[in-house]
């Protein structure tokens, strides 16, 4: 268990797109060592209510805070603090897998951290090939990894299942089982087993 | 922050390199045109107010397509989320601004050799007419560096870019010719002065754009 606490707060969240609401009057807190998953139809906002809580949209209406130790995060601290895969979220086609996770990395002194995550993840026999080479299955690895490797206490994932095989899977879901107690978890999904990783979940209905 | 703008700059150029459009297409253009207007002009010689203009038009529109293609290319590759989530959007605005710079100095050292030889330009003045390149060149790119922020988010392609560019750049065009005249002809008095006013151009334009690009880049 680490020292450092976090905690997400969010407060009356709603979101609209032109006529359409999404959601409306969401608030829920969840602090270190707790995983929350968001489900719901598709359409319904669980990606979109993801990014609100990332800081990547805002909302309509409602807020979302940080805190570190109960100390308000200011928001443009908030990237150092997590890590986010999306399908949305495209890392360069001309760069290398490791290039790409090199990019990625906050502190250039890990770099050695990046081997050994590409060999868990299946990744050490194409780093050196560009991402254009990459099949669905490898890149949504890649961007597993790029979410993981600066260790971030809080963790977004949508769909982090999406275009990988059973062992591909595997790997992703015992990950996140080993960290899980010691950080923020938010997954958005409709899968059962990415689910039952999460401790809370919130229906989001449309 | 130092190492994060170095770190962008280091990708976009890996990226740019490696993809080749942009870059090769400006310098494509740039010997184009070059090439065309000398051969057309088939042996005329032209007054320096005449030489002038047609280099800063050449520069113009050969630096257009690359300008604005390193905000483009993050949207239209949907790679934006990437950068924003791995970098502060300071460090992001003011590496594209270096990576703006650069190309845009890339370009000249194509364009003016060329120029001159197939012209047959003579420089009387060529501390004055590096100078204008020079600072010419980081006005018309620090401006060029948030229309192409903007027009990457308005979904919009190169075209729309020289477009809303022009009159923005209207002014630095007028001077960067006039100056550049100057050079020809070695009246380097406004010349100089006029550096300055390139310099300080850009100065107030990369503030106001450092201020304002939270809004358009990411809001």
């Amino acid at each position: 268990m680490t020292d450092t606490n976090f905690e997400i707060r969010a407060d009356s969240l709603s979101k609209r797109f032109n006529k359409t609401l999404l959601f409306k009057g969401l608030s829920f807190s969840i602090k270190t060592g707790n995983s929350l998953s968001l489900t719901g139809p598709n359409g319904s906002g669980k990606s979109t209510l993801m990014q609100i809580l990332a800081y990547i949209q805002k909302p309509t209406r409602g807020s979302v805070t940080f805190f570190q130790n109960e100390k308000k995060l200011e928001e443009n601290d908030i990237n150092r603090y997590i890590g986010f895969t999306s399908p949305l979220l495209n890392p360069y086609e001309e760069l290398t897998g490791y290039e790409n996770i090199y990019f990625v990395l906050r502190n250039k002194k890990d770099e050695a951290k990046i081997l050994p995550l590409m060999e868990e993840f299946l990744l050490i026999k194409h780093k050196d090939k560009s991402l254009k080479y990459y099949s669905s299955g490898m890149k949504q690895r890649l961007k597993f990894i790029c979410a993981v490797i600066n260790d971030p206490p809080i963790l977004f994932f949508d769909e982090p299942g999406t275009n990988l095989d059973r062992k591909g899977k595997d790997l992703i879901y015992s990950y996140i089982e080993s960290v899980k107690k010691e950080k923020i978890i938010v997954i958005a999904t409709n899968e059962e087993e990415e689910i039952r990783l999460c401790r809370e979940d919130i229906k989001i209905a449309q | 922050m130092l190492s994060e703008i170095f770190r962008n700059l280091r990708k976009d150029f890996r990226v740019e390199f490696r993809n080749r459009a942009a870059i090769n297409i400006s310098i494509a253009f740039a010997g184009i045109t070059t090439l065309a207007i000398s051969l057309t002009a088939g042996g005329v010689s032209f007054s320096p107010r005449v030489q002038s203009i047609m280099l800063w038009i050449i520069m113009f529109f050969s630096a257009m397509n690359g300008l604005a293609h390193i905000f483009i290319r993050e949207e239209e590759e949907r790679t934006s989320l990437f950068l924003r989530l791995n970098s502060s959007l300071e460090s992001v605005f003011l590496s594209k601004l270096l990576f703006n710079f650069i190309f845009f100095l890339i370009l000249q050292v194509v364009i003016c050799p060329l120029y001159i030889f197939f012209l047959q330009v003579d420089v009387k003045s060529p501390l004055l007419f590096l100078l204008i390149l020079v600072s010419g060149g980081i006005a018309i790119s620090s401006s060029t560096t948030i229309l192409g922020a903007m027009v990457s988010k308005a979904g919009g392609k190169g075209s729309l870019f020289t477009v809303i560019s022009f009159p923005i750049l209207l002014p630095v065009l007028w001077i960067a010719i006039t100056s550049t005249t100057d050079a020809l002809e070695k009246r380097a008095s406004a010349g100089f002065g006029n550096t300055l006013f390139f310099l300080a151009f850009s100065g107030v334009i990369i503030s106001i754009s450092f201020l304002l690009f939270k809004y358009i880049w990411v809001e």
